[in-house]
């Protein structure tokens, strides 16, 4: 949505002052509602739907598969559909990236370890129905429900087959909990002397510049960087702000773990 | 490996249905209502399809302006994960997605009062989370659902439905087991008429069974449209209920 | 102030996709036929709910308005919604659908397209409206020619993404609106924030300017687009010269700036007005209280939306002050919360319905 002039002058005044007056009347600190909707896929592993207060939507599922570990690179593979957006758009090709390197850095392989030959490989589909924001900290909270829902068939054959020429078998129908740390990240916008997280898309349109700030295993961990919110008004940011959002960041994932969780 | 038992001497399909029995069909509309127009979602058996539509709206390229009546365009959306096997083709641009698209536009082409809508443009957007046979017949339906919704105005309502010949009895909405297994029938009929407004037959099938597979199919098809016109009432009735408690 | 960062809602049962959805009934009962048929030479009654390629009535003496169409001498209902009787004017209501304008309504719109002699206004119906460059005041009078150097300085006037209050001057052959801002209360707007409601929450009325308690005014648009910003000379003096019918809140929040002898518009007024600086892109100073307070509003009016509560001068005010419970604005975003706003202005009504 293109805003006026008059709108903009009107907004980024706002959200420059101090502490910010953010349209909504929203804390620095404060996301919007979401509605999380989780396994309702039957033919996934792991299934979430998450709807943000203003209509934003995103599905997700996981899928496994059994590989030989000698033959795969990488055990996680995420693919990201933007309704509305081309496959090799911009936009679509950088949240698609990052959530390659962020989930392959941050997620430890062994955990997906099944016999000494075999693992479990994990195909992450996500599909953005609608956005109006920068849909990344919402696909990120997708992801994370749906891999903390996501069940994978319990091994009933031995470990130790590296002499075997067998395939790892499983249980007809008992299934166990994945198990890893997951990722989550969060995107924060810069006004002015201020930074504020979960930008509506009216904020965005208006910030100096976007923050990306990644969570995992109870501390900020790599990748932290900038994020293009939007043309007009991007410039550089002061160092300060940077250690800002990851102090903030450092007092909030956890308590956004704890309502994920809930 | 033992043969599935399609149609057992008991009369009896691989699900439990008999011949004649429709699937578990749930549906919902105004379930996307910030990001569209009119939305509906549909469980037909285990297909999963959400629909959006918008407009009438300002077409979004000159070109697709036409002074005397809307354009419609749908877009059919398969998700990779929507089988039970990850596919690893993204499904967009396939041939048989288009042929869908174009089969889908052409019907509702015929029953949306186009001549209304003038110089606008009317968008249809599916995404099949989760498919299981009938895809088409399904898609119909949700796109029926959405359309009413959005409050564009049709002529009735088109339910569709998928109809197989085993040997020589037909059975009602199949599901991907049994449409692997034998030859079928897509059916869009038009409210509670005996109309057809689309009918498919993609695979060979004896043409002195026809009669009994499309009795079946309409009969069914009525049976779904009276099951989406509870739903919309029942709609329709809180809504009013909600608005004149609040005016 | 403990307020939750992030509020989450959770589903997980059965056909959980959805809001609000019971999962009450099993698909596998046969459907009892209990749908009121019209009976021949009958007309379905006022009020009560059709579906597309429902008979409405087989009597051919009824014309046939919206939401209707005409086969083989009987009128089938072509939207889902309420049979409406007018005269002999047989409409079907439908429950959704985009704003339908109508001429002399007050809408808000946003510049979608700058062409030739003519702006393209999306004002959230099917299709944009046309404002013609004849249509508007321009800087040095009313009275004064447009001329060629007008036409050619139509983005300084104007631009895309731009908004403006106007009035449906008429309708085309195909539905669409032709709008004018010839009128002190109308044109580019300014000094505030922009919101958007469902176009049925707004009810026509005599006036759709309003100056609320706060020194703020919101105008009501009735296509649904609203926009609430720092109250203005015009406003004041507009709301002036028509006193009457003003609750007693407004009152006491409007008269701090009062002005005698501002209560009328004369024609030279007019003029005075007409000059560069209505189209203007800078925004007064505005305190910090009164930006808290317009971002108040615009959350109260979001709650009546979320409640699907038309929305009136009156409901604003009411919810704001049920809003002062929330001492935090950004506690308001919550479901919880506006549902209990909803509540509190729609018990108010009918506590003094009954008083």
């Amino acid at each position: 949505m293109v805003m006026s002039l008059t709108e903009k002058r009107y907004l980024q005044e706002c959200l420059i002052s101090k502490p910010p007056l953010r349209p909504d009347g929203r804390n620095d600190d404060q996301f919007r509602p979401i509605e999380v909707f989780t396994d309702f896929l039957p033919t996934s592993n792991g299934s979430s739907k998450i709807v943000a207060s203003d209509g934003t939507e995103c599905v997700v599922s996981v899928k496994s598969k059994v590989v030989d570990r000698s033959l795969e690179d990488d055990l996680i593979v995420v693919d990201v559909d933007i309704t509305g957006r081309r496959d090799d758009s911009p936009l679509v090709q950088e949240i698609a990236s990052i959530l390659n390197r962020v989930l392959l850095l941050q997620i430890d392989q062994e955990q997906l370890r099944l016999t000494q030959k075999y693992s479990f490989k994990l195909y992450i589909d996500v599909l953005v129905l609608s956005s109006y924001s920068h849909p990344l900290t919402l696909i990120s909270f997708a992801i994370y429900s749906a891999l903390n829902s996501t069940q994978l068939p319990t091994l009933i054959s031995s470990e130790d087959d590296l002499d075997v020429a067998e395939l790892p078998t499983f249980h007809d129908y008992d299934m166990s909990k994945l198990n890893i740390d997951i990722p989550i990240m969060f995107t924060l916008a810069v006004c002015g002397q201020n930074v504020i997280v979960d930008p509506a898309s009216s904020e965005s349109d208006v910030a100096s510049n976007g923050i990306l700030v990644t969570w995992c295993k109870g501390k900020v961990g790599a990748p932290i960087r900038t994020l293009s919110l939007n043309e007009e008004y991007t410039r550089g940011i002061h160092p300060d702000r940077l250690a800002e959002s990851i102090r903030l960041i450092e007092i909030l994932a956890p308590k956004v773990l704890q309502a994920l969780d809930g | 490996m033992s043969r599935l038992e399609i149609y057992s001497p008991e009369g009896l399909r691989v699900d439990g249905r008999r011949w004649n029995e429709l699937r578990r069909f749930e549906c919902s509309i105004n379930t996307h209502a910030n990001a569209s127009d009119g939305s509906s979602y549909l469980e037909q058996g285990n297909n999963k399809i959400i629909t959006l539509v918008n407009g009438p709206q300002e077409p979004k390229l000159r070109s697709h302006t036409n002074a005397t009546k809307a354009v419609l365009t749908v877009s059919v959306n398969i998700t990779r994960f929507s089988k039970t096997e990850r596919s690893k083709s993204s499904h967009r641009n396939e041939r048989r997605v288009l042929e869908m698209q174009t089969a889908l536009v052409r019907t509702f082409e015929k029953n949306i009062l186009m001549h209304l809508y003038p110089r606008t443009q009317i968008d249809i957007q599916i995404h099949v989370l989760q498919q299981d046979g009938g895809l088409m017949g399904s898609l119909i339906n949700g796109i029926t659902l959405a359309l009413i919704d959005a409050g564009i105005a049709i002529y009735d309502y088109i339910s569709g439905v998928s109809i197989g010949l085993y040997d020589t009895t037909p059975l009602l909405d199949l599901n991907t087991v049994e449409e692997n297994a034998m030859s079928s029938v897509t059916l869009g009929v038009m409210g509670r008429s005996e109309k057809l407004s689309l009918l498919l037959v993609e695979d060979k099938l004896a043409l002195d069974r026809m009669e009994s597979v499309l009795a079946i199919g309409i009969a069914g098809a009525h049976r779904i449209r009276d099951l989406m016109d509870k739903e919309l009432r029942k709609h329709g009735e809180k809504r009013l209920a909600n608005v004149s408690s609040n005016q | 102030m403990s307020i939750d960062v992030l509020s989450v809602r959770k589903r997980q049962e059965g056909f959980q996709f959805v809001n609000e959805l019971e999962s009450d009934s099993d698909s596998d009962v046969e459907m009892a036929n209990d749908e009121d048929k019209v009976d021949s030479g009958e007309v379905a009654k006022d009020g009560t709910i059709v579906t597309p390629g429902e008979l409405v009535t087989d009597d051919p003496v009824w014309m046939r308005g919206h939401g209707t169409y005409f086969l083989e001498n009987q009128t089938y209902a072509s939207v889902a919604g309420t049979v409406s009787r007018v005269n002999r004017l047989l409409s079907v209501i439908p429950l959704r659908g985009r704003y339908a304008p109508e001429t002399g309504d007050h809408v808000i719109g946003r510049i979608a397209e700058v062409g030739n002699r003519r702006w393209k206004v999306d004002i959230g119906a099917k299709q944009h409206a046309v404002l013609m460059l004849g249509s508007v005041n321009l800087p040095g009078g009313v009275l004064r020619r447009k001329s060629e150097s007008d036409e050619l300085q139509m983005r300084n006037f104007l631009k895309e993404g731009d908004l403006l209050n106007a009035e449906i001057q008429s309708l085309f052959q195909d539905g669409s609106a032709s709008l004018h801002t010839r009128s002190l209360k109308y044109g580019k707007l300014r000094n505030g924030t922009f919101l958007q409601v469902r176009s049925p929450l707004i009810v026509r009325s005599k006036k759709h300017t309003h100056n609320l308690p706060g020194n703020v005014t919101v105008i009501l648009g009735v296509n649904g687009f609203i926009w609430l910003r720092k109250t203005s000379k015009v406003d004041n003096a507009s709301d002036a010269s028509n006193v009457s019918g003003r609750n007693a809140a407004t009152l006491s929040g409007a008269s701090g700036d009062y002005k005698p002898g501002s209560n009328s518009v004369s024609i030279t007024r007019l003029e005075e007005e007409s000059s560069w600086e209505i189209y203007s892109d800078k925004n007064d100073p505005i305190p910090e209280a009164m930006k808290r307070t317009i971002a108040r509003y615009s959350n109260v009016i979001r709650a009546l939306a979320h409640c699907e509560i038309g929305i009136t001068e009156a409901r604003v005010v009411a919810a704001y002050e049920a809003s002062m419970a929330y001492s935090h604005v950004g506690s308001l975003i919550d479901k919880d919360n506006m549902e209990s706003i909803g509540q509190d202005v729609i018990n108010a009504e009918k506590m003094r319905g009954n008083a």
